[in-house]
């Protein structure tokens, strides 16, 4: 066990440095710079000059590289060059917002998939079930930026009951906070419901099947309590780890949802750094989202290898 | 100094100013204003002020004063600007950012925290209270503001950066938000019918175009810029893209300033004189090229109809869409066929005209690279001349000069128009693009 | 999800979590499956026989020049002579829609082809060579998994210049290493086996082995994936062109006509849900192919 975590770890070293010459060099390689794009309508080339050496800019790319790859090992990601304050305060001024639509995300999802997700293994291959096998289809092929404006138009226009923009923060406004989340909670919740649905109703099933199960019904628990008490949890697993690994593609990854409705969360904040060529930014949230996903999946594999030792990968 | 709504200049900490003679300007500052911060504001500061501007290493304002030599304070409050040469454009640039002065204690304590904090920094009607990136600015009524005549009324004001028009229109419609900088031209007509929401519209400074490269072909070559020039239906794109928000353009400068000569008119359509600038170019069966333009659903929508427009004449265009650091990069490095340019505009007609059309060596925002004595001329006289009539006769000939050599197409001097919560009264639009609440109050 | 442009890896995660592990209880869930899909599959064969009919005959199909322009008829309702409206400087667009299925179809195969090309060259190498290339190889394709993928399109298609090839190339990249984990995957397995040690034995070069052995067996699974990768590879490149990259004007595909289209949500929502609906149901459609595919094919999951 540990020296399978030790391997992994290790491995991530090489994965790591990959990723950070990786998104280096693709910046670097993409035209303009932030300089450019941050004085557009300034004429002055001796202070663009200035700038630019203020911030190392004109050195050649492995310096530069190497300076940052430095830094790094300092545990220093630098500073945002257009509004100069640490990547790390900008990251985590922007993680709150994401985080809570995350969580208010699956929060939703779970509200649907639970029941749905019961309902389809107990009733299986019933008019419910096939139902509810079309709605599992349904949002996973919709297109969530198609799901967000169909949800402004049915709510923000025509019946005008949630806001449609902007954020409040749930922690200091609980309602508002929570109605300004709303829609792209949903927007995110159910196509992450549709997924749970799914995993849910089969590992219910699974979870049913097993001997245990046939016991407990022979020694006359009513159906539900079955369900409840014994299947439930073992069935639960899977969904966990399927939601632990969206969390982090939902954290950085709801970029569209953001943007359609203006919440400063992380995915937008990356996006907006590559449009300025903010070199520091996207590459000190780019290597941040790596880590996390690396950890994620670590994490994932171990509590998996821990559960079931039959898994356990070679 | 400030911009009253028909552009004109009018006192404001600089309470009045005199040229003795024409690279000199004497400003009499108002007394007893204060910074935010409790300090005076004086001859001292408005000098430290000009001084940073020129000599800051981050400056952005350079430019603007490179025509101010230097700074004497002759008395407490007034100053004498001397000039390296003749400016008729300085007093405009001073209604604008260049003219806004911070604190010298500020400045010196907080350092670059300045860009983040600018609390205690300014004279305004209003002081800072709080940045939040990408989330809001909050600023509060400025209790000891010097001009005690009105307002302010407002207790604060808070700015919210909605990427999304669409999400920023229905935040008006529903309330959560009381004001609104800018309306697509596309929503004008709904919201105008909307009883909620008051509609403003500000003719601005701006002028929206496409410049061309003059340093390599197709359109090094003059009477193919004209063809293109002369196929290209301006009423068209005015009514039906902007949906009439604004004004076909005749050359750079708007109609809301006092150098606009509408008896110049904008180039019309003429397939027929087109055709034959086609053949006067060598290029009689038409020709293909790139243009460049950002990728805003308005910009591609006009990118569009000029196709179209285009392909009547025979001119094959093909579109390349970029995003704004691209955009900027290729204009800077002159990469490019016919680039889409949308200046922001300023109060004096020379921040619409010198820097884009004299010539300049390296990198400049003159992209198209034009250099013409005559107009070089023209350009170094409107600063020289201080009369306005005078300007105004030189801004004619410069404009039908730009017709002729076409360093850039015109299209559009937009208009901006502004919504209002029916809640806010007192708004008084000033075509600079600013925004001021000093006078509004809420119902 | 749909939406995020690596949906595939979540469907597939909840699909494995629905293979049961003994082989009695499999056919007992394949008697379960076949009947929920009983209805689907044939749906989702004639939506795809659809899409690929519409992209092939567009020009003949589509009732307007999808480039006319006719800035005096903008934004018309859906009516008799515009089944599904006009946009905002007047297009048909139906017509749109129509020729947007080349585009969306082209995008999704050809980004899958060139993430099945790449992807099994990797896994070919990678499982082949063994040792410390095998590691080189698969470290490589971690670090393409952790790089967010959106980032990655924009910062590709800004790099290769504007356009769906820019696109195209960064889905491709995208996908690369599901297809190469399924490669190596089946490589390793089949070089265990002995009839390989056996050629090898002979003196048979390494890559007739790979040609002949290692490929034939290896089809089923990559095809399995790569249909089911065609339809999110769809939704991504709508993703990205409801972004701005992609297709260049004039030209159109369904996500730019969406997003061309979501200013205009209040007065003219058909812009936005013609080519939504057109959409979704291609991607249902493709998604019910690939299942289909994938109970046919895949031997773990055969009765």
């Amino acid at each position: 066990m540990g020296r399978l975590v030790l391997r992994r770890l290790g491995s991530t070293v090489p994965v790591l440095l990959l990723v950070t010459a990786g998104v280096f060099l693709l910046l670097h390689l993409t035209p303009g710079d932030p300089i450019d794009v941050m004085m557009a309508e300034s004429v002055d080339v001796t202070v663009k000059e200035n700038l630019r050496r203020e911030l190392g800019l004109d050195r050649p790319l492995y310096v530069q590289y190497a300076t940052w790859m430095g830094r790094l090992l300092k545990a220093d990601l630098g500073r945002s060059i257009r509004n100069g304050e640490p990547v790390i305060e900008n990251v985590s001024r922007r993680l709150r917002p994401s985080l809570e639509l995350a969580l208010c995300a699956m929060a939703i999802s779970l509200m649907i998939a639970f029941p749905l997700g019961i309902v389809c293994a107990v009733r299986r291959n019933t008019p419910i079930d096939r139902a509810g096998a079309t709605f599992a289809v349904v949002g996973i092929c919709m297109p969530n930026f198609l799901l967000a404006l169909l949800l402004i138009f049915l709510f923000g226009v025509t019946l005008r009951w949630l806001p449609i923009s902007g954020y409040t923060d749930p922690l200091d406004e609980p309602w508002n906070g929570l109605r300004s989340l709303a829609l792209p909670a949903v927007t995110l919740g159910l196509a992450l419901a549709a997924v749970v649905t799914r995993t849910l109703r089969s590992s219910l099933l699974e979870a049913l099947a097993e001997d245990y199960v046939r016991t407990a019904r022979a020694k006359g628990l009513s159906e539900w309590r079955v369900i409840w008490s014994h299947a439930l949890k073992n069935a639960l697993i899977p969904v966990v780890t399927v939601l632990g690994l969206q969390l982090g593609t939902l954290i950085g990854g709801a970029v569209i949802t953001e943007y359609v409705f203006a919440l400063p969360g992380v995915g937008r904040l990356v996006v907006d750094a590559v449009f300025a060529r903010d070199y520091p930014l996207v590459q000190g949230v780019v290597l941040l989202i790596a880590v996390g996903f690396i950890v994620s999946n670590l994490i994932v594999d171990v509590l998996y290898g821990w559960i079931d030792p039959r898994i356990r990968s070679r | 100094m400030t911009l009253d709504v028909k552009l004109g200049i009018k006192p404001g900490l600089a309470e009045s100013w005199q040229q003795p003679d024409a690279k000199t300007v004497v400003f009499k500052l108002r007394r007893g204003v204060k910074f935010h911060d409790g300090t005076d504001f004086n001859a001292e500061a408005a000098r430290f002020n000009f001084n940073r501007m020129k000599t800051e290493p981050k400056s952005v304002r350079k430019g603007e004063v490179a025509s101010i030599d230097s700074v004497d304070v002759v008395d407490a409050s007034t100053i004498k600007l001397n000039l390296k040469r003749p400016d008729a454009a300085l007093l405009a640039t001073l209604t604008d950012r260049a003219g806004m002065m911070v604190s010298p204690k500020v400045v010196q304590e907080r350092g670059s925290e300045l860009e983040r904090n600018a609390k205690g920094a300014g004279t305004g009607p209003f002081e800072f209270v709080e940045w939040v990136k990408d989330d809001h600015i909050l600023i509060k009524r400025n209790e000891s503001y010097w001009n005690k005549q009105g307002g302010p009324y407002l207790d604060r004001i808070r700015y919210r950066p909605i990427p999304d028009d669409t999400v920023k229109l229905q935040s008006l419609q529903t309330g959560e938000i009381d004001v609104m900088d800018y309306v697509q031209p596309r929503d004008v007509a709904a919201v105008k019918a909307d009883r909620n929401v008051v509609v403003v519209d500000v003719p601005s400074l701006a002028d929206f175009a496409y410049q061309l490269n003059h340093m390599r072909p197709p359109f090094a070559t003059r009477a193919l810029r004209q063809a293109v020039a002369l196929s290209l239906d301006l009423d068209q794109i005015v009514k039906g893209v902007w949906l009439n928000v604004g004004v076909p353009a005749n050359g750079p400068i708007p109609p809301t300033s006092w150098a606009y000569d509408k008896s110049i008119p904008p180039i019309k359509r003429d397939l027929a004189r087109a055709r034959a600038k086609l053949a006067e170019g060598g290029q009689p069966n038409g020709f293909t090229f790139t243009m460049t333009t950002n990728n805003i659903p308005i910009n591609v929508q006009e990118a569009e109809v000029i196709q179209a427009q285009l392909r009547e004449a025979g001119i094959t265009m093909k579109i390349k869409l970029a995003d704004s650091a691209t955009l900027i990069a290729d204009g800077n490095n002159k990469n490019f066929e016919m680039i889409s340019y949308q200046w922001s505009g300023r109060p004096d007609p020379d921040g619409n005209t010198y820097q884009f059309y004299k010539t300049t060596q390296g990198t400049s925002l003159n992209w198209s690279g034009i250099s013409h004595p005559q107009i070089d001329a023209l350009l170094d006289r409107t600063r020289e001349v201080s009369s306005q009539a005078e300007r105004r006769k030189l801004f004619s000939d410069l404009t039908k000069l730009l017709q002729e050599e076409l360093p850039m197409v015109f299209i559009i001097h937009p208009i901006e128009p502004k919504a209002f919560s029916p809640k806010v009264q007192g708004y008084e639009p000033i075509p600079d693009g600013m925004m001021r609440f000093k006078d509004v109050w809420l119902q | 999800m749909a939406g995020s442009i690596r949906g595939s890896d979540l469907a597939e995660h909840a699909a494995s979590l629905e293979r049961p592990a003994s082989p009695l209880r499999a056919r007992r869930w394949n008697v379960v499956r076949r009947a929920a899909r009983a209805r689907l599959a044939p749906f989702g064969a004639a939506v795809m026989l659809v899409a690929v009919l519409v992209a092939l005959t567009a020009p003949l199909l589509a009732p307007y020049d999808p480039l006319a322009q006719n800035l005096g008829n903008t934004l018309a309702r859906p009516g008799r002579a515009h089944l599904l409206g006009t946009d905002s400087v007047g297009r048909d667009v139906l017509s749109r829609v129509i020729w947007g299925t080349r585009v969306s179809l082209l995008a999704g195969l050809v980004a899958v082809a060139i993430a099945v090309i790449a992807g099994s060259l990797f896994g070919i190498v990678a499982g082949y060579c063994g040792g410390r290339i095998d590691g080189l190889v698969m470290r490589l394709m971690d670090a393409v998994l952790s790089f967010p993928p959106l980032v990655l399109a924009l910062a590709l298609g800004a790099v290769l210049g504007a356009g769906l090839v820019g696109v195209l190339i960064a889905l491709g990249v995208v996908y690369t290493p599901t297809f190469a984990r399924l490669m190596r995957g089946q490589v390793l397995a089949i070089i265990a086996r002995d009839f390989v040690e056996a050629a090898r034995a002979l003196g048979a070069p390494g890559w007739r082995i790979a040609w002949r052995h290692v490929v034939p067996n290896a089809i089923n699974p990559i095809i399995v994936q790569a249909s089911l990768s065609v339809a999110f590879a769809i939704l991504a490149e709508a993703a990205l062109s409801f972004l701005g990259l992609g297709i260049q004007p004039p030209q159109a595909s369904w996500g730019s006509m969406i997003n061309a289209g979501r200013g205009y949500l209040q007065q003219a929502p058909w812009i936005v849900f013609g080519p939504g609906a057109a959409l979704f149901v291609t991607v249902v459609g493709l998604n019910f192919v690939g299942d289909a595919v994938r109970d046919a094919l895949d031997p773990r999951t055969r009765g």
